[in-house]
């Protein structure tokens, strides 16, 4: 590895890193739709892979990081991440401990880095040298298992029975939809088209309301004369803040440290819901309920960043398909960026350990020197630059341009009407209580669950 | 029932946060006329035409941002009880 590269790849990093603290204090941010778009640019313009991932690291740690900024001083979810703690920084607020609070997410972040960082990649280098059969294995049966995990994310899911009957009228969508383009022949046959379609469904939700707002009553129904009103508390800062151990007491992070650990392992399970049900496990029997809350804000920081880290670097790393929510989710682009990544050349096939090992360090290391000295020292004046400066307006329409791009490079003009209609399904199916996963995991099993019949 | 509309503002709620219809369809179509014109005057080569795109979204968003107010009510208060 030269110089230059490594280079290269610092600087992806810290740009990825101030990036995302912006991204990451925006309310309400999908962690999907923010992460996808920007990876897969950066891999459809030629960015050496390892750059990619190192920048996508890096993304993924300051987001989550950041997204717990405007909870604690501000008692706002910042994504979706988030939420599963909410309740629990509100509590904090309302006691005026907003600088605890932030101080001990961030330290819970710090501590969910190093503790997943480590054991994801040994975890990840172990299975793939005991279990390559498996992985050619599981290769195979890749459209299968895909099928079988849509249908068992249905079954998790609350809506059972709506999501078990919506998969395949979601599946004759998409593939309707890709033979129509090879009928017309905006896409040569054979090609599938796949990223305007994921992206489509991403931001499905608001392609929904774009389109309500086009009817009259909806629209009247929809109007809120409530602007929100957000209230920050002010915060003095001093500098023994940066000293992590300092913000927590000893049981909050050996709880991080282990929550953080278990989740390691369950990296095949949904990210917001491992954070929600190890949190509050851990959480719960403390009876104090500053103690409870300071628990729980710590633990779900450690969470949200070791399940996002697991989850995308252990399929990553040992099988090369993605095999996991995150990995389907927020870190497909690493997998699958056709024509650059493609299932049987990606991430998994072009880089060594030690460009794993290199990208993921490095993309750490920095991210938690960015990430975490702007939240402790500079949360307050990021947060009201934000929320003052940046209109939600330019976010959406940011994304829905990036959706446009994405949908024309694919097939065409025509896409746009395309990706806009699984926008508005998937969007209505999402409302519904159709859960991401399950539209993800249809997508990939398509072509193979149309071909059975 | 007429004044009554009149003084409804324009505001809907998308992902979590409060936006005017107007200012959303001007903010998706200035970046989407940035980030595809990006695209369509680049040249013709892998990757410059993505590289422009994104270059087109950048402006695109520093534009909405200067020129659309957020809607959020803002105060600062102090720490302690």
């Amino acid at each position: 590895m030269d110089l230059i590269l490594l280079l290269e790849m610092i600087v992806a990093a810290v740009a990825a890193a101030l990036i995302y603290t912006i991204i990451g204090i925006i309310p309400g941010t999908d962690e999907t739709a923010v992460l996808v778009p920007v990876t897969l640019i950066l891999v459809l313009a030629g960015i050496q892979p390892v750059v990619v991932l190192c920048f996508f690291i890096s993304a993924v740690i300051a987001n989550n990081l950041m997204d717990a900024v405007p909870a604690a001083i501000a008692g706002i979810p910042g994504g979706v991440m988030a939420s599963p703690l909410i309740e629990h920084a509100q509590l904090l607020k309302r006691k005026g401990m907003a600088d605890q609070s932030l101080r001990k997410m961030a330290a819970g972040s710090l501590i969910g880095v190093l503790v997943s960082v480590p054991v994801s990649l040994l975890l990840s280098l172990l299975l793939a040298k005991n279990f390559i059969s498996l992985a050619e294995m599981i290769k195979d049966y890749a459209n299968p298992i895909f099928f079988a995990g849509a249908v068992l994310l249905a079954l998790l899911s609350k809506n059972k029975l709506l999501a078990l009957v919506s998969i395949l009228p979601f599946t004759l969508l998409i593939e309707g939809l890709r033979y129509l383009y090879w009928g017309i022949g905006v896409v040569p046959k054979g090609t599938t088209v796949f990223i305007s379609f994921f992206l489509g469904i991403t931001i499905g939700p608001v392609i929904l309301t774009l389109f309500e707002l086009m009817d009259k009553e909806k629209r009247e129904h929809l109007r809120s004369d409530q602007l929100r009103t957000i209230a920050l508390q002010k915060m003095h800062f001093e500098w023994k803040w940066f000293n992590p151990f300092s913000a927590l007491k000893r049981r909050e992070w050996l709880i991080s440290a282990g929550a953080s650990l278990i989740s390691c392992f369950t990296f095949i399970l949904s990210p917001v819901g491992m954070t929600t049900l190890l949190g509050e496990l851990f959480s719960k029997r403390t009876k104090d309920p500053v103690d409870r809350a300071s628990i729980a804000v710590s633990s779900m920081n450690a969470l949200a960043n070791a399940t996002y880290l697991s989850g995308t670097l252990i399929p990553l790393i040992a099988l090369g398909i993605p095999l996991s929510p995150v990995a389907i989710g927020p870190a497909h682009a690493l997998f699958d960026a056709p024509p650059v990544f493609t299932a049987t050349h990606n991430m998994y096939h072009v880089l060594s350990h030690t460009d794993f090992i290199l990208a993921t360090v490095i993309g750490a290391g920095v991210a938690i020197l960015v990430a975490y000295s702007l939240a402790i020292k500079y949360a307050q004046s990021i947060c009201s630059f934000v929320f003052k400066r940046i209109p939600h307006e330019a976010i959406l329409g940011l994304f829905c341009a990036f959706v446009f791009l994405l949908a024309y490079m694919d097939a065409g003009w025509i896409n746009i009407g395309g990706v806009l209609l699984i926008g508005l399904i998937s969007g209505m199916l999402h409302r519904l209580g159709v859960g991401y996963g399950i539209l993800f995991m249809v997508l990939y099993a398509a072509p193979w669950l149309v071909s059975v019949f | 029932m007429a004044a009554d509309k009149k003084k409804k503002p324009d505001t809907i709620e998308i992902w979590d946060d409060i936006v005017r219809i107007k200012d959303l369809v001007l903010a998706i179509g200035v970046n989407s006329f940035t980030t595809l014109g990006g695209y369509f005057i680049a040249p013709n080569h892998a990757p410059m035409p993505l590289l422009f795109g994104l270059i087109g979204a950048v402006v695109g968003f520093i534009i909405c941002s200067l020129f659309i107010k957020p809607k959020r009510i803002f105060e600062e208060t102090e720490s302690g009880n």
